[in-house]
């Protein structure tokens, strides 16, 4: 294709050597006397390489946001992918209007500020809202700056003061602790894929573009997506259950400590830094020691070891 | 970027005290904890050994990767292709994931295949990667390392190594073809091959007629002017055929190469020595070359294929370095070479206050001079480079430099882009 327009356009072979490229700086001499025709001394801006430094939010997405980006129409991949995330977005943004209160968040202290009660409630949904359009425009038009919004306004709602006791913003929902926290991570594991998802739509769309137009070439596409649907299925299910053992370290301690001292264990459970966030800490701090540990003793090169020894 | 936003989720949800903040953190932690776990993710690993650095780990995810390179050659000229075949080896009893770049030189053109390839590798299992680059600059230039990466399903962690299989590879400039028109001109002895140098001697062609001196060999005996010569015996003289001694003379200075990468002087003035090199050459011409940047570099004449491949080397290698003047590199080559020999000087003519009188001084020793000179005027302007007035005021200053070096004798041509070899030479010997 790109060769056919060279023949039509009737440039040479090199052409696209120079084109957008930065080219060797002028000499001085012309420089000088090219610069004084323009009454101005400045270098030929096309002499100054262009130097992009990704910004933090570019970083995320492994690389420069281009919104000009453009990408070929999605391949059933990514359409399949942003059916997917559309549809983890809804349940996302239902499960966010259910488990975060407006209480105790910004707009809620403005609008017992200006005695209007309900405009906390109200701004309390424009957000979440907010979040669910601009992730549907993100994953339909593959737009990531709007992805990005999308995913600051929904943790921006669940941002609130005096929240350490689990809180729901629907009444009805259930009382028991174990309940709370199973919906608390099912809001959380949603969220987190959803974040997934979307960047895959961006990095699938990439890699689609980057085939189609013969930049990569993918050998066994079928198989390298079916470990990638396989992951998506099995990572937020580990994820969960360690993110579990963690939340349910103010059962487990006492569970535990229960099999040597009854009072003791009794304490502990109606102790109330154990059912607070701090409970949550001291649980992340356990797992997490010896996740580090596994790391510290090169657990998956070991695993990986025995796996080729064994295979 | 995802385990900065947990642990800031994390730290912030402690501060606020808020349970659904530190559960998504805990929750995103543990989804990068498991992804990095399954990629073996041991860079990050306590010990603070790379996995590369440690010996003991090898036959782990990348090491029991091998590759082996094959090109289709090693010297070629600019528009030329190379088909070039990787073969990638899993020796490990587990099927891997791979990203597989093989790395190219950055101006070369992937125009068929591709060098960079995803693809899953069975156990004990191997592959080839086949593409072709099109080479469309001059130059010395390296195929490789080959890098492979590993990465987990999210693309979150990865590891990465190089195979350090490297494959140079050499790039002539392109010639093009000089007919013979250019020969038939006003000075036709000038670029031919043989060439009479009006000197008697053992040649083929008559040059003239004298009396005969004792030890003159009888076959040269010319009976018919000994018989109109009242007497006196008279033999045919012939001249001295000779080679020729051609010195190119390419302007490498950092000034040529102004101007796009691939049109500019440089690039201009070796494909121009390239041709001339190969037609005299192949009239058995001697050919020398010199090239002049941050160094005078010499190629001694000679002739032959072998000559042709020695200059078109350093043609390949010639960069766009320094500022010696012409008139240094005249000073030195001209006690070592013959007068009168033609010598062609390939030369944007720019930022050398000493042109003149490096020409002066070559004409005055009589060497037949012929300046091809491609215009980096028209290279910048041609890039927007250049606004019209500047270019005007350039212009006007060049053609004078121009006009004053053909009124001392020298054969100079204005090489403009789009202008062929042949109708620039033709143009500079004035027709």
């Amino acid at each position: 294709m790109a060769d056919d327009n060279a023949t039509e356009e009737g440039v040479n072979d090199t052409a696209h050597l120079y084109e957008g490229k930065t080219v060797s700086s002028a000499p001085p001499s012309r420089r000088k006397v090219a610069g004084r025709l323009k009454s101005s001394t400045e270098i030929p801006k096309d002499s100054i390489p262009e130097v992009h430094v990704p910004t933090i939010i570019e970083s995320f997405f492994g690389g420069p946001i281009v919104n000009t980006t453009k990408f070929l129409p999605p391949d059933r991949m990514v359409a399949s992918l942003q059916m997917g995330s559309a549809g983890a977005l809804l349940i996302l943004c239902i499960l966010t209007f259910m488990v975060t209160p407006v209480s105790g968040t910004a707009w809620f202290a403005l609008s017992n500020m200006l005695g209007w009660k309900t405009l906390g409630g109200v701004l309390h949904l424009i957000i979440i809202l907010g979040g669910l359009i601009g992730g549907l425009y993100g994953i339909f038009q593959r737009d990531q700056w709007a992805l990005v919004a999308s995913y600051a306004l929904l943790i921006l709602v669940t941002l609130r003061f005096a929240g350490s006791k689990v809180d729901f913003g629907i009444d009805f929902l259930p009382e028991g602790e174990i309940y709370q926290k199973m919906l608390l991570l099912l809001y959380a594991v949603f969220l987190v894929m959803y974040m997934e998802l979307t960047s895959g739509i961006i990095r699938f769309s990439m890699l689609d573009t980057s085939i189609r137009t013969g930049e990569v070439y993918v050998m066994q596409v079928t198989k390298i997506t079916a470990r990638y649907h396989k992951s998506l299925l099995i990572t937020p299910v580990i994820a969960a259950s360690v993110a579990g053992l963690t939340l349910l370290i103010n059962l487990i301690i006492p569970a535990f400590v229960g099999i040597f001292d009854d009072v003791s264990a009794m304490r502990l459970r109606e102790s109330v830094e154990l059912t607070s966030v701090y409970g949550v800490a001291l649980g992340t701090v356990m797992v997490f020691t010896v996740i580090a540990a596994m790391f510290a003793v090169n657990l998956p090169l070991r695993i990986q070891q025995m796996r080729e020894k064994n295979a | 970027m995802f385990a900065a936003l947990a642990i800031a989720l994390y730290l912030l949800g402690l501060v606020l005290r808020n349970t659904q903040l530190v559960t998504v953190a805990v929750v995103l932690l543990s989804f990068l904890t498991w992804a990095a776990f399954r990629t073996s993710h041991a860079d990050v690993a306590s010990s603070g050994r790379r996995m590369d650095d440690a010996d003991s780990d090898e036959g782990i995810q990348l090491h029991t990767i091998s590759a082996l390179r094959r090109v289709s050659s090693v010297r070629i000229f600019e528009d030329g292709e190379i088909d070039v075949t990787l073969r990638i080896q899993n020796r490990s009893n587990l099927s891997k994931v791979l990203e597989v770049r093989d790395r190219v030189p950055e101006v070369m053109r992937i125009k068929k295949g591709a060098n960079y390839v995803l693809m899953e590798l069975g156990p004990q299992r191997e592959t080839e990667i086949s593409y072709t680059i099109e080479t469309p600059l001059r130059g010395f230039y390296t195929i490789g390392p080959v890098c492979i990466r590993v990465q987990d399903a999210f693309g979150l962690f990865h590891n990465e190594r190089e195979i350090h299989l490297y494959d140079d590879f050499l790039v002539f400039p392109k010639m093009e073809d000089i007919k013979d028109a250019m020969i038939k001109s006003r000075v036709p002895k000038i670029f031919t091959g043989a060439v009479n140098i009006r000197n008697p001697g053992e040649g083929s062609n008559f040059y003239n007629l004298r009396e005969y001196v004792p030890g003159d060999p009888m076959k040269k005996v010319n009976w018919n002017a000994t018989a109109r010569s009242a007497g006196k015996m008279m033999v045919n003289e012939f001249e001295r055929d000779a080679v020729s001694d051609i010195i190119l003379i390419v302007d490498s200075r950092s000034v040529a190469e102004t101007g796009p990468v691939s049109r500019n002087s440089l690039v201009f003035s070796t494909r121009a020595a390239a041709s001339l090199s190969q037609y005299f050459l192949s009239r058995r011409d001697s050919v020398g070359l010199v090239t002049y940047g941050d160094e005078i570099v010499s190629v001694d004449r000679d002739t032959g294929k072998k000559q042709l491949y020695v200059l078109l080397t350093k043609l390949a290698g010639a960069m766009a370095k320094g500022n010696t003047p012409l008139k240094v590199v005249t000073d030195r080559i001209m006690p070592h070479i013959n007068r009168g020999s033609p010598v062609i000087i390939m030369s944007p003519l720019e930022d050398d206050p000493t042109v003149v009188n490096a020409v002066r001084d070559l004409r005055s020793r009589n060497f037949d001079v012929t300046i091809l000179s491609p215009s980096s005027l028209e290279f910048e302007f041609d890039a927007r480079r250049l606004d019209r007035t500047g270019y005007e005021v350039l212009k006007t200053e060049r053609d004078i430099l121009l006009s004053e070096l053909r009124g001392l004798g020298a054969n100079v041509m204005d090489w403009e882009p789009d202008m062929l070899l042949n109708t620039a030479l033709t143009g500079a010997r004035g027709f």
